[in-house]
């Protein structure tokens, strides 16, 4: 395994930038401890697939550096290439090719013996349940077999690091949790890095070791699922107003339970130790200030949440 | 390079597979045999000369424009592999930029050159006299090849200059028929007017046309004219052109990626 300081991957002031000063992914700091799966978690162009483009060296960078699996993105693409796996986001497989003929020829470009070849293929495919579809063509898979089919064809070649661009974007549920599972399979067996960008907060949460939080180029937060959570508060609660909440939020901040105060379009987000027992308190604080309420609902904080807080913004599906 | 073998192979081995592609690339070559060979021979043959003559002398004209077709297609796969995201997995595989070029210019190369060998086939059918010793018919292969290089290096520069399938028509079209009826291929060289002979002199089709009549068309010859590009100038100008042409694919090529 080629470490740098233990990391998979790390990028110091990663930016891609376009004409008139856009930039789609903004001096991003980026650090990937090996074996670990990272999710990172954005709305649409958030800068998810562009910073995954830099990273798998198919775009070069405006500036900064990004050194993956040891070897640096503009200096040695080579080395990055020999040592990944990517699952891209659109669906790139050549339909007129058979499954097992896709991961032969995949096979290789990478310099994998006939054997090897066989060997793994044959694995591969009892792995993800596509045995059967094997020797019939890609055109007529279904989207979910062609899924799976691309996750694995990223497996090919036992990659250090495998970058996965929004593998359930467009999948049905059944499937996306099937290859959710395979993914964590696939980290159990091989201790191997993965890279997978999302904006499913579910997926994220479930599979991913650390969570990296992007919005509009900018790595906003970094931590695992549960710490980000936590510091949420036990429990949230969305109270709805018609009214300006200001005077409101204030009001709950002093409030000894409540953790958390964030601001939304409809009302007020509390992060509060326990919200059945403190539902009370609220709505009579509300009453006191003056605050009509309109709705008020608990429920566990999720990275939903943790976005809004940091964004200040809902991440929408 | 290996890894344009690798690609050269997984594109051959789809036209084998697909049969309408194969036996439709057969066909069109055939077909510009039979009205050629067959139809134009009773027009100009008997004022030209001689019916058998004048298919000798038209055939290597009909390999160039069944070369120049095959990478106009070969160039619209390419956008297509592009557009679609095929390309990608190459990119992000631990191989050269080149060779993703070569793999397929070659598997382009190699249809037009199955086609080649049919035309001059069907051509003998028809009434060509087809010959030469094994130097001459390899002498011919390689300038097919070469020439088939360079316009594939530069149907895969357009290809990889738009992600519209209209433009890169558009743009193609601007020099495949032009190669084909800007030179020698159609007309003796000495027969065309000043200007024309000159546009002629400077286009490689015209190199590709006078090598094959100085190899195995020689029954052609006579309808030929007097004045002949030089063999030598023929290799060298079909070499030159493949070099061309694939660096202009590079070049592009790399530029669409940033």
């Amino acid at each position: 395994m080629t470490k740098t300081n233990g990391y998979a991957i790390r990028t110091s002031a990663l930016t891609k930038e376009y004409e008139q000063g856009v930039r789609a992914v903004d001096a991003l700091d980026l650090v990937v401890e090996a074996n670990s799966v990272f999710a990172l978690l954005g709305p649409n162009g958030a800068g998810k697939t562009t910073t995954v483009s830099m990273l798998t060296t198919l775009l070069p960078p405006t500036s900064g550096t990004a050194l993956v699996a040891g070897s640096d993105v503009l200096d040695d693409p080579g080395g990055v290439r020999r040592k990944i796996g990517v699952t891209f986001q659109e669906t790139v497989l050549d339909d007129a090719l058979t499954g097992r003929q896709a991961l032969d020829h995949h096979g290789r470009l990478y310099g994998l013996s006939r054997s090897a070849r066989r060997e793994r293929a044959r694995e591969l495919l009892a792995l993800t349940e596509l045995e059967d579809a094997a020797d019939r063509q890609i055109k007529k898979y279904s989207g979910g077999m062609k899924r799976r089919l691309e996750l694995i064809r990223g497996l090919m070649t036992d990659p250090e690091i495998l970058f996965l661009d929004e593998p359930t974007l467009g999948v049905d549920p059944q499937n996306r949790a099937r290859i959710g599972d395979h993914i964590l399979r696939l980290k159990e067996r091989r201790g191997m890095t993965v890279l997978l960008t999302t904006h499913d907060l579910d997926e994220a949460a479930r599979l991913a070791d650390t969570v990296g939080i992007v919005d509009e180029g900018r790595l906003v937060v970094v931590g695992s699922p549960d710490e980000l959570i936590a510091e949420m508060g036990d429990d949230s609660m969305h109270v709805q107003g018609e009214a300006p909440s200001d005077a409101f939020a204030t009001a709950a901040g002093a409030l000894d339970f409540v953790t958390e105060v964030v601001p939304t379009d409809s009302g007020v987000q509390l992060g509060v130790d326990s919200g059945d027992r403190r539902l009370t308190e609220v709505v009579r604080l509300a009453a006191e200030v003056g605050y009509p309420i309109e709705a008020i609902s608990v429920a566990r904080p999720t990275l939903g949440d943790v976005f809004l807080k940091y964004t200040g913004r809902a991440l929408r599906d | 390079m290996g890894a344009a073998l690798i690609i050269w192979n997984k594109q051959m081995g789809k036209f084998a597979r697909n049969g309408e592609e194969s036996v439709g690339s057969l066909i069109q070559p055939v077909l510009w045999v039979v009205i050629f060979g067959v139809g134009m021979r009773s027009l100009l043959g008997p004022t030209l000369g001689s019916g058998d003559a004048y298919v000798s002398f038209i055939l290597p004209g009909i390999i160039a424009l069944t070369v120049l077709s095959g990478a106009t297609g070969g160039g619209m796969t390419w956008l297509l592999e592009r557009v679609q995201g095929i390309v990608k997995e190459y990119l992000v595989a631990p191989i050269a930029r080149l060779s993703i070029l070569l793999g397929n210019a070659a598997s382009i190369m190699t249809k037009a050159l199955i086609q080649s060998v049919v035309i001059l086939a069907v051509g003998v059918l028809v009434g060509a006299t087809v010959g030469g010793d094994a130097l001459d018919w390899i002498g011919a292969l390689v300038l097919v090849l070469l020439f088939g290089l360079g316009f594939s290096g530069i149907a895969l520069a357009a290809g990889s200059m738009t992600d519209d399938i209209g433009v890169y028509h558009m743009m193609i079209a601007l020099l495949q028929l032009p190669m084909l009826f800007l030179s020698n291929a159609l007309y003796p060289l000495d027969s065309l007017p000043i200007w024309l002979a000159w546009v002629a002199r400077f286009n490689p089709a015209s190199y590709l046309v006078d090598g094959l009549r100085q190899t195995v068309l020689t029954d052609g010859l006579t309808m030929a004219g007097g004045e002949l590009l030089p063999l030598w100038a023929c290799f060298a100008v079909c070499a030159g052109f493949a070099v061309a042409g694939m660096l202009l694919s590079l070049r592009v090529f790399r530029r669409s990626l940033a």
